[in-house]
């Protein structure tokens, strides 16, 4: 690739602002203005581009309403009572603070489809409840937080699954029902890692929950226990559309949360809005950056030549997996994940597609890589907010993440290589491949 | 003087966050009703999903001119962290400086494309896209007008306050 063209300066552009500080969202469309500046098109286009990918995608729409309800849940007293019911399943085991921290985040992973969402929403009551008189170290109630949070977007629903739809035309029911076996694999995984950690550190046993008081537990957590069932039966019996599961799911939530359990006011609820506004376009503006950029990077045949490149090696697709894995793992270490696969997934897809692999396969598999990038050091998006909840040295959490981190490495290379991991569901509900 | 230019500041600021609130509200509850009137009543209303586009798309850029404050933005931290606050202001002045240049030089033609679309109309409302678009021209003029007072600040010597939130989440250990 020549250094000077006009796409490498834009490439260039984008990356020393970036690096210098600038958000990254801006940073792209500064980049490809650059470029439509010096191949002498109409600079226009980058707002034609701009507004027309996002008022015609609207399959978008999925992205405020996931984010919506998570906060609508958070308001409410809903994920206490979801806690009281983990409690009841998993606490009584060694390490039960760590178990029900993890099978928390599956339960809300089925309503939410952001893990930063998941992290705000219950982070600090998780951490709290495992430090209090000293039970677990605090470093180790963050990290667990952390790891646990990374289940959310790859259990359904899950908001980087429908930016790759976006980006790979792949069905998003499949692409959600192919997230629901490596989620529960990657909670297995981290529920080893937390067993293990407990016999070795000496974790205390909680008391258990008395059989009896059981019935009295799930009714209370059932309407919240319903939303996952809500969600996923809507979208897979046919009749909604993902992102009119999302709006129902929302409308759920509040409903739930004011009348049933009557622990909303008027101002949780105002803010909530205003919560999921400002998130809404702290993601839409990247997602509105990626938009302007994507349109240099067609014009330029940017993933063709990648595919020509690549077809030289003449790739097996096991060598493929691996360097698709590695170079996102490394990438996730760097860079935030929502730009990785607006900007650099796209990249592999022709590859991908040519080399006979399946999208959903390599939908969930690249999310769920990528969604590792959120807990490794030195960029992980869930360690600065955890280690900031906690108010405990990043450091110490960094130290304590590593084992979940090797474990869902593991559980990465598991869905990679046995295809039908992520492929038996989607397949036993009607997809073909 | 500078006390009432703060509170009125303040004030504005609210009232953009109302907007964007009422915005997603209406996206909402405007799905909600297209929902309603396809699968309870069956006879779905149009309007209600160019509604919520539009809201969608206001939202966006609305939210990121006015809403989003300096720490709710997504960067790139890794080395920008681990500068010095005097290279960090000299980084905002580059950025700042880069930034408004190329979105100044392209504000006649995106406003041109924005003018040009008073052609097209949206399918079920009629509503001139001009006018629908037309939050492009509102984002990209008061990003402008941000990008000059974090730059002028840089300048001056101080490190906007808002721009040093981005990165206190990284306590050094």
């Amino acid at each position: 690739m020549n250094l000077v063209s006009p796409f490498s300066l834009s490439l260039w552009a984008i990356t020393l602002l970036a690096l210098f500080g600038l958000p990254i969202g801006h940073a792209m469309i500064a980049g490809s203005i650059l470029y439509l500046l010096i191949v002498g098109q109409d600079m226009g286009l980058a707002a034609e581009q701009l507004l027309n990918g996002l008022y015609n995608s609207w399959i978008l729409l999925a992205v405020p309403l996931f984010l919506l309800s998570a906060e609508l849940m958070n308001v409410g007293s809903m994920s206490d009572r979801l806690l009281r019911f983990c409690d009841a399943m998993v606490g009584r085991f060694r390490g039960g603070l760590g178990h029900i921290n993890i099978v928390q985040s599956v339960i809300f992973a089925g309503m939410s489809g952001s893990a930063i969402a998941d992290l705000a929403g219950t982070g600090r009551v998780m951490i709290n409840m495992m430090t209090k008189d000293g039970k677990y170290p605090v470093s180790y109630a963050a990290a667990t937080t952390a790891a646990s949070a990374v289940i959310g977007p790859i259990i359904p629903p899950s908001i980087p699954m429908v930016l790759f739809a976006l980006v790979s035309d792949a069905s998003i029911g499949y692409l959600f029902l192919g997230g629901i076996v490596p989620g529960l694999l990657m909670a297995l995984a981290q529920m080893v890692i937390n067993s293990i950690m407990a016999h070795r550190k000496n974790f205390p046993v909680e008391k258990p929950i008395p059989l009896r008081e059981w019935p009295k537990i799930t009714i209370e957590a059932f309407p919240a226990l319903m939303m996952p069932v809500i969600l996923l039966g809507g979208i897979y019996s046919g009749v909604m559309t993902p992102t009119e599961a999302a709006a129902v799911a929302a409308a759920y939530a509040f409903l739930i949360s004011a009348f049933l359990y009557r622990s909303v006011t008027l101002r949780q609820t105002y803010d909530a809005f205003l919560n999921s506004a400002r998130s809404t376009a702290s993601i839409g503006m990247l997602i509105a950056g990626a938009l302007v950029f994507n349109y240099v990077v067609t014009i330029e045949q940017i993933p063709q030549a990648v595919k020509v490149l690549l077809d030289g090696f003449e790739l097996t697709p096991t060598v493929f997996w691996i360097m698709v894995n590695i170079i996102l793992l490394v990438l996730g270490c760097l860079l935030e994940g929502t730009t990785i696969l607006l900007v650099i997934v796209p990249v592999f897809i022709p590859t991908a597609l040519a080399i006979g692999i399946d999208m959903v396969h390599f939908g969930v598999v690249v999310v769920f890589n990528i969604m590792i990038g959120l807990v490794t050091p030195p960029y992980g998006l869930l360690l600065f907010i955890v280690s900031n909840l906690a108010e405990t040295q990043l450091r110490l959490v960094i130290r304590d993440t590593m084992p979940f981190v090797l474990a869902m490495i593991v559980a990465l290379a598991i869905i990679t290589f046995i295809p039908d991991t992520v492929l038996w569901l989607p397949k036993l509900l009607g997809y073909r491949g | 003087m500078r006390a009432t230019l703060v509170t009125a500041g303040a004030w504005l600021r609210r009232r953009a966050d109302d907007v964007a609130a009422i915005l997603f509200i209406v996206m909402f509850l405007a799905f909600i009703l297209q929902i309603i009137t396809r699968y309870v009543i069956n006879f779905p209303l149009g309007w209600t999903f160019e509604l919520s586009m539009l809201c969608w798309v206001w939202g966006v850029l609305w939210g990121a001119a006015f809403v989003v404050r300096e720490k709710d933005e997504i960067r790139f931290d890794v080395v920008y962290s681990l500068l010095g606050e005097r290279t960090r202001r000299g980084l905002t002045v580059v950025t700042g400086l880069a930034l408004i240049a190329l979105y100044g030089i392209s504000l006649p033609a995106v406003t041109d494309y924005v003018l040009f679309m008073r052609v097209e109309h949206s399918a079920y409302m009629n509503i001139r896209l001009d006018i629908a678009f037309f939050v492009y021209v509102i984002f990209a003029v008061a990003v402008l007008v941000r990008y000059a007072w974090l730059t002028w600040h840089a300048l001056r010597g101080e490190a906007p306050e808002t721009l040093l939130d981005a990165t206190r989440h990284e306590p050094s250990p």
